[in-house]
């Protein structure tokens, strides 16, 4: 296996569903590898943007590449693309490092997987793709500060005042932005 | 019935990214349990995340992060089963929704005339400032506002204020701008969960009240 090669070829959301089902069904460790290859190092890059410092978002990493070799049955291409599922995974594999690390001994800590199961739907995967497809439009439309004030406050878990040092506007403004932005996000979303 | 108050965006994106903090949070989970609709746009935010992480940039990794990995998988098991419950949760008369199971749950304790209130624990968030409220029907409640967001989820009877009516399934967000005085329905009692963000503090005979009960 060239490691270079693979470093440089992005796989399609078709590919990414079939290298999940391939770890799920056969445990296809080449399969891992590939998605090895591209999710942890964009795993590690949103965790280190949330706020965990390095050895720390390395360890996290790990355990979501690990959650995603054990729970690769459970994905269902019905619901949600590959990468929506793994940034689930990410997101719930932080807040359960952070909780665990301030509870106190003997607490048995909530899982965050275990928020409310989205009931299946008859949705087909084309439909999951399409609205996938429709999200990525949206963002990308949306103008650049706007999209860097949604990135910024949603994904980064950074404070107003912060964001507003950042970009260099008051912090009044700040929390209108965010609404702005929101909305024009939404009424993108529904549009798909 | 038919659900009419729902998370905000912002609220639903935050909870999407995982940002939101372990009050609200559970809040927002009772809610998705009997909400279609915010579960489908929860899915909708979830998805921004997805694309947000396919465009992450990629960050450098330890040469030996795969070897190492394959290491813990061959001795990992997958994560076992959930252990059976051993919370400790009184019982308040009612069934609590799946979302709060993992809570430690305390009894009812007395806040005033037809008024009870019962501390919610959530598991490593010990300063989550969450708890659940009776009013007996007709009640009316202080008038009160908050220095920040309050959130709350009605699971039986109805509460209305000067903004609407609140029955169950409803979310209501009261901002630091809402100043409000509800009043319990006359056709039963009502019980919410309700959530207070961060250092949000409640002002007026309410905050009072139960500052010294609640600690908040
Ligand atoms: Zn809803």
């Amino acid at each position: 296996m060239n490691e270079a090669r693979q470093e440089e070829t992005i796989p399609s959301p078709g590919e990414l569903i079939r290298l999940i089902e391939a770890v799920a069904r056969e445990r296809d460790r080449n399969a891992f590898k590939r998605l090895f290859t591209y999710f942890a190092p964009r795993v590690k890059s949103f965790l280190l943007r949330s706020g965990l410092a390095d050895p720390l978002a390395e360890d996290v990493t790990q355990e979501v590449m690990i959650a995603i070799w054990h729970k690769a049955s459970y994905f269902d291409p019905r619901q949600a693309g590959v990468s929506t599922w793994v940034f689930t995974i990410a997101r719930n594999q932080r807040i359960d490092r952070l909780r665990r690390m301030r509870s106190r001994p003997g607490d048995i800590l909530v899982d965050p997987s275990d928020r409310p199961d989205v009931s299946p739907s008859s949705e087909d995967i084309a439909i999951v793709e399409e609205r996938e497809e429709g999200v990525r439009k949206a963002l990308s439309s949306l103008p650049t500060e706007q999209a860097t004030i949604v990135r910024l406050s949603f994904f980064a878990e950074k404070p107003h005042a912060e964001i507003a040092r950042e970009l260099g506007i008051p912090l009044g403004t700040v929390k209108s932005r965010v609404r702005l932005a929101l909305n024009r996000l939404r009424t993108l979303l529904d549009n798909d | 019935m038919r659900i009419n108050h729902h998370p905000s965006d912002e609220t639903l994106a935050r909870f999407a990214a995982g940002t939101l903090s372990a009050g609200p949070a559970l809040v927002v989970s009772v809610h998705l349990e009997g909400c279609p609709v915010c579960r489908d746009r929860l899915g909708r935010f979830e998805a921004v995340g997805g694309a947000m992480l396919d465009d992450m940039p990629p960050a450098p990794l330890a040469a030996d992060l795969f070897g190492r990995t394959m290491e813990r998988l061959a001795i990992a098991q997958p994560s076992p089963a959930r252990r059976p419950f051993t919370r400790r949760q009184s019982a308040l008369g009612f069934e609590l929704p799946k979302a709060m199971r993992d809570c430690e749950i305390g009894p009812w304790r007395w806040l005033g005339p037809g008024f009870r209130w019962s501390k919610v624990r959530i598991a490593g968030s010990p300063d989550a400032k969450v708890m659940l409220l009776k009013g007996r029907a007709g009640l009316h409640l202080p008038a009160h506002g908050h220095s920040g967001r309050e959130f709350m989820q009605i699971l039986s009877g109805s509460l209305s204020d000067e903004r609407g009516r609140y029955v169950p399934g409803d979310l209501d967000e009261a901002d630091d701008d809402v100043d409000h005085r509800p009043v319990v329905g006359r056709e039963a009692d009502c019980i919410c969960l309700a959530a207070l963000e961060g250092d949000t503090r409640l002002h007026g005979l309410l905050g009072r009240l139960l500052r010294p009960l609640v600690g908040f």
